[in-house]
């Protein structure tokens, strides 16, 4: 598999936030940090969620190269490094870029790397009733969003 | 450090059937996942399960028994609270008689047959569940009407599919969770959506009737007129299995799509359009939910559905609405040894002669208890047990529920936490969650699967529901088992299992068999499906279905709409909260924090109404506020606003229950009922709505 990302398809998702609370379960977090989100005005639910962004902007951003990609496409954060400028959050054009106050570093998605490693996949996926959350090698990911689109 | 240990269990954040792997480590559930192998929810889970960590481990949650001094809770022993209650309901069944004591519930935790056995032993017949307005209702039209509750069979490939009043994928569904009708959709069945308010559903669908909030039952008549009119019914079917065919085709000649249209504000087209595609794509099933129960025409609606699904042949049909095959397990009516409690005593059920629908399910209507409690008429209640329920937040007319409640001479609470009706109580019984609990679950329902729900842990001094009554049961002299689980092997023993057995196995399903009435008929008293119930009409009232109008509404009282020009529609379901529940966990009142009314662009720009703003919404029973939400999917006459909210972080004993509490508005007088099941409007009265800061 080359590089992997995540996607939702908006038009599946339901607004239940099943992947919100599975994804604060996953890594332990709290009130605060929405590492992914539904914005809901019913009837259209809009998911923010990290891309992965090939020039991720956030990586950019960041002053004390906190943020780097790995061999996998997976853009992660190194809490030990981080200053808690927020200038990633800044400048993420997605929202997905998020604070944990406790700790007083940001945080982001990191595609449940652990679960990864089981080949499980992110929790979000895991849960979602609809199946409108996908995860894969970014390129198949791509084609199936065309195929999608033009179906139910 | 210990190993994690992966229990498999089933969920109960809900009406449950869910499957979950709990991971717990050293004595402590740290995560829950879906189960893959689950057949009812194939591995997804929704945010209320996913929490359950959440609710297991709360901080405010009591876990241990309490009982009331001078109006401050003190901790007490299991012996001292179960010795004080059975001391308590011995006193008062030798003084007055057992009926004195009510027995309640609210949705349950797959405990009904337990707490129907307690209370049937005991010799009362007043149990007050939700059961008159939701499920129960509507087990109970169809057991008169076909014998069954028709349940949609989404896996045998639906090609039509009517969403009326349900959104299973966000609420809390009583039989399948919103998977299967996923999955039936993706297959490309065609979707009509009845629904008030343009949701998830509505956007998806082929076609979208916006009717009126509760005149369901006449646009369910409306559709039988086009499907007569054209022909479009089943003969064979209608000619061999229906009973009183003529009679009801007569009836239903008053209501014309013209006559239809006026009534629920449906496009008469729409209608016919809507009323052919039901018809002619076969198989097609109905999916229909609480919005239609919750009001006056309770019965009715659900029988003219049935009557639908009949003439179109669709009942029993693969695809179609079915009467599923359970499992062999001892039913909830076994266990719970209704035909124990003797004639003399159902003869005092309060409303039993009143609500003859509802005494047959065995349950009375909340009214007929709180007047009982607050006029003395027939005899005035002395004592009861709640489980699991918050009548105070959930049922309609609050503050006179509030005020009976407070009123009862000896009140026992069981649940997880302080809830503004807990602390009305005299004793605090701390229950256990579905993380602690072995069940059989879903022993109640008719979709076929039965499933283990297995104790991952014990937390604090907390009981599963099932132990509470097994263990006062006991102590009132009742005849039980030494351990619940002996308990559940007398409920599976015509499986063949014992409860060991069962865990190991973790479901098991009914062996289907369609079209069975063309064995045996139908499991009514002409054997047929009554559209004309002589059931009904042996008990005196109308043996034909019909649209009552909303007793509160422009139409009924055009005098009262003057003040209040709106219709609320009462009790938008939130996908992370179950009724009253859940408004302390963090994760989910982080997603939502406040209650919310949905109000017309145009509307709130009339009342100077923003997106955001706090707003009063009030009925001719009092006033509450919701924060207001802009929606262009409702009608600009029709405002729609969320249920169940106290706040619990409020450490008031009274917790807020009135402040955002949608049933302070809503009404139980005795002519908003169904005239048969006793079925409360919690849907659909008249309101205004105004800026907080406009007010006084």
């Amino acid at each position: 598999m080359g590089e992997i990302s995540l996607m939702f398809f908006r038009k599946d998702c339901m607004g239940c936030h099943a992947c919100e609370v599975a994804c604060k379960q996953e890594h332990g977090l709290g009130v605060g940090p929405r590492l992914v989100r539904v914005i809901e005005r019913a009837p259209v639910f809009t998911p923010i969620y990290c891309h992965h962004c090939a020039g991720a902007p956030c990586k950019e951003a960041c002053p004390v190269e906190a943020i780097f990609r790995n061999g996998k496409g997976i853009v992660w954060i190194d809490p030990e490094v981080c200053i808690g400028c927020k200038a990633c959050m800044e400048a993420c054009p997605f929202g997905a870029m998020q604070f944990d106050d406790e700790t007083e570093t940001a945080v982001k998605c990191d595609l449940c790397q652990d679960r990864l490693e089981k080949n499980l996949g992110p929790a979000c996926a895991s849960v979602c009733p609809t199946g409108c959350i996908v995860w894969g090698d970014s390129k198949t990911l791509s084609e199936e969003a065309v195929a999608r689109a033009m179906a139910l | 450090m210990g190993e994690v240990k992966k229990v498999r269990t089933v969920c109960r954040s809900c009406h449950g059937g869910c499957g979950v792997i709990a991971h717990v480590k050293d004595g402590k559930v740290i995560k829950v996942e879906g189960d893959p192998d689950s057949p009812i929810s194939y591995g997804t889970l929704c945010s209320k399960g996913l929490a359950v960590t959440q609710l297991a481990y709360h901080p405010d949650r009591i876990l241990h028994p309490m009982k009331k001094v001078e109006g401050t809770w003190e901790r007490i022993t299991w012996d001292e609270a179960l010795d004080t209650i059975a001391g308590k309901f011995k006193k008062v069944i030798n003084e007055y008689g057992p009926e004195y004591i009510v027995v309640g519930q609210g949705t349950g935790r797959d405990y009904e047959s337990h707490l129907y056995r307690f209370a049937n032993l005991l010799g009362t017949p007043n149990v007050l569940t939700a059961g008159h307005m939701c499920y129960v209702s509507r087990v109970a039209s169809t057991l008169i009407t076909c014998g069954n509750l028709p349940i949609c069979d989404y896996r045998g490939n639906p090609k039509c599919i009517i969403m009326w009043g349900c959104n299973p994928q966000w609420s809390n569904p009583d039989e399948y969770k919103g998977v299967d009708f996923w999955k039936a959709y993706k297959k490309g069945a065609r979707l009509i959506c009845v629904d008030p308010r343009e949701g998830f559903v509505a956007k998806k669908a082929d076609l979208w009737l916006q009717l009126r909030p509760g005149t369901d039952a006449a646009l369910a008549m409306g559709f039988h007129h086009v499907i007569i009119e054209e022909e479009l019914y089943d003969k064979e079917f209608v000619d061999n299995y229906v009973h009183g065919w003529d009679a009801f085709k007569e009836r239903v000649e008053e209501y014309p799509p013209e006559r239809v249209e006026e009534i629920t504000w449906v496009d008469r087209e729409l209608i016919r359009k809507a009323a052919r595609m039901y018809a002619t794509t076969k198989p097609a099933c109905i999916h229909w939910g609480v919005p239609t129960e919750q009001t006056i025409n309770c019965a009715d609606c659900t029988r003219i559905m049935t009557g639908l699904m009949a003439a179109t042949g669709n009942l029993d049909a693969p695809g179609g609405n079915v009467l599923y095959v359970n499992p062999p397990t001892r039913t909830v009516a076994e266990f719970a040894r209704h035909r124990d409690l003797s004639p003399q005593q159902r003869a005092k059920r309060l409303g039993g002669d009143q609500f003859k629908l509802g005494a047959r399910v065995a349950l009375i209507n909340p009214k007929k208890a709180w007047d009982s409690i607050l006029t003395g008429e027939p005899y005035r209640l002395k004592a009861g047990i709640l489980c699991g329920t918050n009548p105070v937040i959930t049922r309609a007319n609050a503050r006179e529920a509030y005020e009976a409640l407070k009123r009862l001479e000896f009140l026992v609470v069981i649940d997880f936490f302080l809830t503004p009706t807990a602390e009305l109580a005299d004793i605090f019984l701390p229950a256990g969650t579905w993380l602690e609990q072995n069940h059989v679950a879903d022993n109640w329902k008719r979709h076929g699967f039965v499933l283990a729900r297995q104790k991952c842990v014990e937390v604090g001094e907390a009981w599963q529901d099932h132990k509470i009554f097994l263990e006062l049961g006991k102590r009132m002299g009742q005849e039980w088992w030494d351990t619940v689980e002996d308990a559940l092997d007398y409920l599976l023993e015509p499986t063949g299992l014992t409860w060991e057995e069962f865990k190991e196995k973790g479901y098991l399903r009914g062996e289907m068999v369609y079209r069975k009435y063309r064995e045996r008929g139908f499991s009514t008293p002409t054997g047929k499906v009554e559209l004309y119930s002589t059931v009904l009409e042996k008990w005196g009232y109308d043996p034909l279905p019909k649209y009552r109008e909303i007793p509160e509404s422009p139409v009924s009282r055009p005098d009262l709409a003057e003040k209040y020009p709106y219709i609320l529609n009462a009790g938008l379901r939130t996908p992370t909260f179950f009724h009253s529940a859940n408004r302390m966990i963090p994760w989910l009142r982080e997603i939502r924090p406040d209650p919310i009314v949905e109000i017309h662009p145009d509307t709130a720009k009339k009342h100077g109404i923003r997106e955001g703003d706090w707003v009063y919404i009030e009925s001719p029973r009092g006033r509450i506020k919701e924060r207001a939400k802009l929606n262009d999917g409702i009608d600009p006459r029709v405002v729609v606003a969320e249920h169940g909210w106290w706040y619990p972080e409020d450490k008031d004993p009274q917790h807020g229950w009135d402040v955002s509490n949608i049933n302070i508005l809503t009404d139980n007088a005795y002519e908003t009922l169904d005239p048969a099941i006793g079925s409360t409007n919690l849907r659909v009265c008249l309101c205004t709505i105004y800026p907080c800061n406009e007010a006084s």
